[in-house]
């Protein structure tokens, strides 16, 4: 009796979707890479991307930023609504569309520069600052959120590089919170990272649904077990199912899916 | 599994680790082998770099050294109105300077036979330089001035090695008997070697006057080119390689591009020479022999080393960074040139300074568009208008000095080299210094 309104709460936010993608296509040249993908993902939740190697998992993600318009080969059809808006409308700027949907890719890939730059760099380029002071609270605010705070604050001035594997992934967590993001996607931001690393990023992205939509590709089932409330499991282009994590890695519908999780593909 | 039985490495087993078998003793012999022709190549390489170095400096340093005449005296009024109304005016004040000089030698109690025709053979002609100094310097007229003349190019030669009694061989330069004048005038502190100053700071002299020329006009003539080739080629070049590695599309068209700078790069640079006199002298009428038109020939040499180079130290840039910065939703340019550039900067100083240094040490497209031109006037008047004005480049300068009679100009033109290298070794340790310092690791 006492949980119920808290259930039904989480119920409503949970229902807001996010992002909704219909019928979409990826093309690499001649290769069909994903083929008619439907998915809604909702605000405030933590989605697992999961499926083999080649399965089209990253290439979607990257959709959803458009970071696939970097490659000249690729060609995006389908629809995918960020808040009921087309991101992929003439007239939507992916450079502003990459502050509202930030990105956290595989390798940790720090700026050469200090740590302090390489939070204040997002911030800077889209004027969330007004002053040095403001500047200097978004930094903090960052990597407190991105639980690197206690071992940068005093060595704000180093170079990020000079960190090590899971502080620099860390650090390019608190980098894409620092542009207040709405959607935060992760391109298997654990795979570089040892275990205990791993644990905290995961314990981070936990963290970070309270605020923002996150979207993970993982190769490692545990993981999306651990830290995601949907997953979504890709398959040679296609979405084969899509649903509450407990329900795809308990009692999954598709056959394939089955194989998969109990590893016999993949 | 099974079948697999302990001993089954069967020459290896009961080989001990200490003692090599013959594989191992093959590859450890091949393995010495290369390194020695490694260190071989890298000997005879030093080797001739040594021979290089020590020919260059024997040769050239006594382009740095002149030998000259110390003779003091005084021209009144009347003298100098005396010899300008002569017909051969300068021989009347060479007259003067050898009246001195027999006056001076008398003075010093020395017993040589002095005769005017050796004289001059020991000095040449100095009637002109005296006249003009007191063109110059009407309000010296009257009191007494110390003339430090050039000698000949034989005593010059005679002072540096090159000219030896064993050698000499009478002529209307130099006879033999003039010798003991050289060396009784040497030793009363008459004639004397000293530092010299003209070959470093002068410009270029006429055939006759070794003595005099210097390569500081075609220096001044070569830095003005390098600035052209700098302020055109660095950022037409940088401009180029960002659109063309960073935004173009990769298609028929950009890969057309690609293929001409490299094949542009392979171009003799006389062709250069011949596409500049066409084209900025022949069609655009700019003066021949101007470091602007210089500049511009090397401009177009240089252009396809510095895209070349900088497109490859953009490549260099690990895409990782590109992503990280569009992820954070910058923009193409500012990923350019917030991350990208800055860490590309290095290699493109390098490639920048090293296609400048081959610009400096460029001669053929240079004597196509005239920059071998005899400047007679000095610097630092030349230095003033400098880009339009008609100049000399280093290497064109020892180019000329190379192919002229007087063995003396052939001590120039190896000076000419020592100075061009000097030159070439200061912008290479530049470029080694900005690489060290723009240097950053990720």
């Amino acid at each position: 009796m006492y949980d119920a309104p808290n259930l039904a709460e989480s119920q409503v936010t949970q229902d807001n979707i996010k992002i909704s993608a219909r019928n979409v296509q990826v093309f690499y040249a001649d290769t069909h890479a994903i083929k008619d993908v439907d998915v809604d993902i909702l605000d405030k939740t933590v989605t697992a991307f999961i499926g083999p190697s080649g399965c089209g998992k990253s290439t979607f993600l990257r959709c959803i930023n458009r970071m696939n318009d970097t490659i000249d080969i690729c060609k995006v059809q389908g629809d995918i609504m960020l808040d009921g808006q087309d991101i992929y409308d003439k007239r939507v700027d992916p450079v502003q569309l990459r502050a509202k949907v930030g990105m956290v890719f595989q390798k940790p890939n720090p700026f050469p520069k200090s740590i302090y730059d390489n939070v204040a760099y997002g911030p800077r380029i889209h004027g969330l600052a007004r002053t040095k002071a403001d500047l200097d609270e978004i930094v903090e605010k960052s990597l407190r959120r991105a639980a690197l705070w206690n071992e940068a604050k005093d060595r704000l001035d180093q170079p990020g590089t000079g960190l090590s594997g899971g502080q620099q992934q860390r650090l390019c967590i608190a980098r894409a919170v620092a542009t207040a993001p709405e959607v935060l996607l992760m391109d298997e931001p654990c795979s570089a990272l040892d275990p205990i690393a791993t644990a905290q990023v995961e314990e981070l992205i936990d963290e970070l649904r309270q605020e923002f939509s996150v979207v993970i590709v993982t190769h490692s089932m545990q993981q999306a077990a651990r830290v995601s409330q949907k997953t979504a499991f890709f398959h040679l282009g296609h979405l084969v199912e899509y649903g509450e994590t407990g329900q795809i890695f308990t009692n999954p519908e598709d056959e394939r899916t089955e194989s998969y999780i109990t590893g016999r593909i993949g | 599994m099974t079948d697999v039985t302990p001993n089954a490495g069967g020459n290896r087993a009961g080989n001990s680790l200490a003692t090599q078998d013959a594989r191992t003793k093959r590859r450890n012999r091949a393995e010495a082998r290369f390194k020695a022709y490694g260190l071989t190549a890298i000997l005879v390489g030093i080797f001739f770099l040594v021979v290089l170095a020590v020919s260059i400096i024997r040769s050239g340093s006594p382009a740095f050294t002149r030998t000259v005449v110390d003779v003091e005296f005084a021209l009144s009024q009347a003298q100098i109105n005396e010899a300008e109304e002569q017909l051969f005016k300068t021989a009347a004040y060479a007259a003067f300077f050898t009246d001195a000089l027999k006056r001076q030698i008398d003075e010093s109690g020395m017993e040589v036979a002095v005769d005017e025709d050796a004289i001059e053979r020991i000095i040449g002609k100095p009637g002109s330089t005296i006249r003009e100094f007191f063109q110059a310097n009407p309000d010296r007229i009257g009191t007494p001035v110390t003339f430090e003349l050039a000698a000949s190019s034989r005593v010059d030669g005679y002072f540096n090695g090159r000219v030896t009694r064993e050698s000499m061989q009478d002529s209307r330069f130099l006879m033999a008997g003039d010798l003991d004048l050289v060396d009784a005038l040497a030793e009363a502190g008459v004639i004397r070697s000293s530092i010299n100053w003209t070959f470093i700071t002068g410009a270029d002299s006429g055939v006759d006057n070794p003595g005099a020329a210097g390569i500081g006009a075609s220096v001044v003539g070569s830095f003005f080119m390098m600035l052209v080739v700098l302020v055109l080629s660095l950022p037409i070049g940088v401009a180029a390689s960002i659109y063309l590695e960073e935004f173009a599309p990769r298609n028929r068209f950009t890969d057309l591009i690609e293929v001409n700078i490299s094949n542009l790069a392979a171009v003799p640079s006389i062709v250069f020479g011949i596409l500049g006199l066409a084209i900025f002298i022949q069609f655009a009428h700019l003066p021949q022999s101007a470091p602007l038109v210089g500049g511009l020939v090397l401009t177009l040499m240089t252009l396809p080393t510095i895209i070349i180079s900088t497109r490859a130290s953009l490549r260099a840039v690990p895409p990782s960074i590109r992503d990280a910065a569009l992820g954070v939703g910058a923009s193409k340019m500012q990923s350019v040139f917030h991350h990208v550039l800055p860490l590309a900067m290095p290699g493109i100083l390098t490639g920048t300074i090293i296609g400048l240094a081959q610009a400096l040490g460029e001669t053929a497209p240079l004597l196509l568009i005239g920059m071998v031109g005899f400047v007679a006037r000095g610097y630092p008047d030349g230095i003033v208008s400098g880009f339009m004005d008609p100049n000399s480049a280093m290497p064109a300068q020892i180019y000329t000095w190379a192919a002229r009679a007087d063995a003396s100009f052939y001590e120039k033109a190896w000076g000419g080299i020592i100075v061009l290298l000097v030159f070439l070794l200061t912008m290479n340790i530049i470029a080694i210094i900005l690489r060290r310092r723009f240097e950053r690791r990720w």
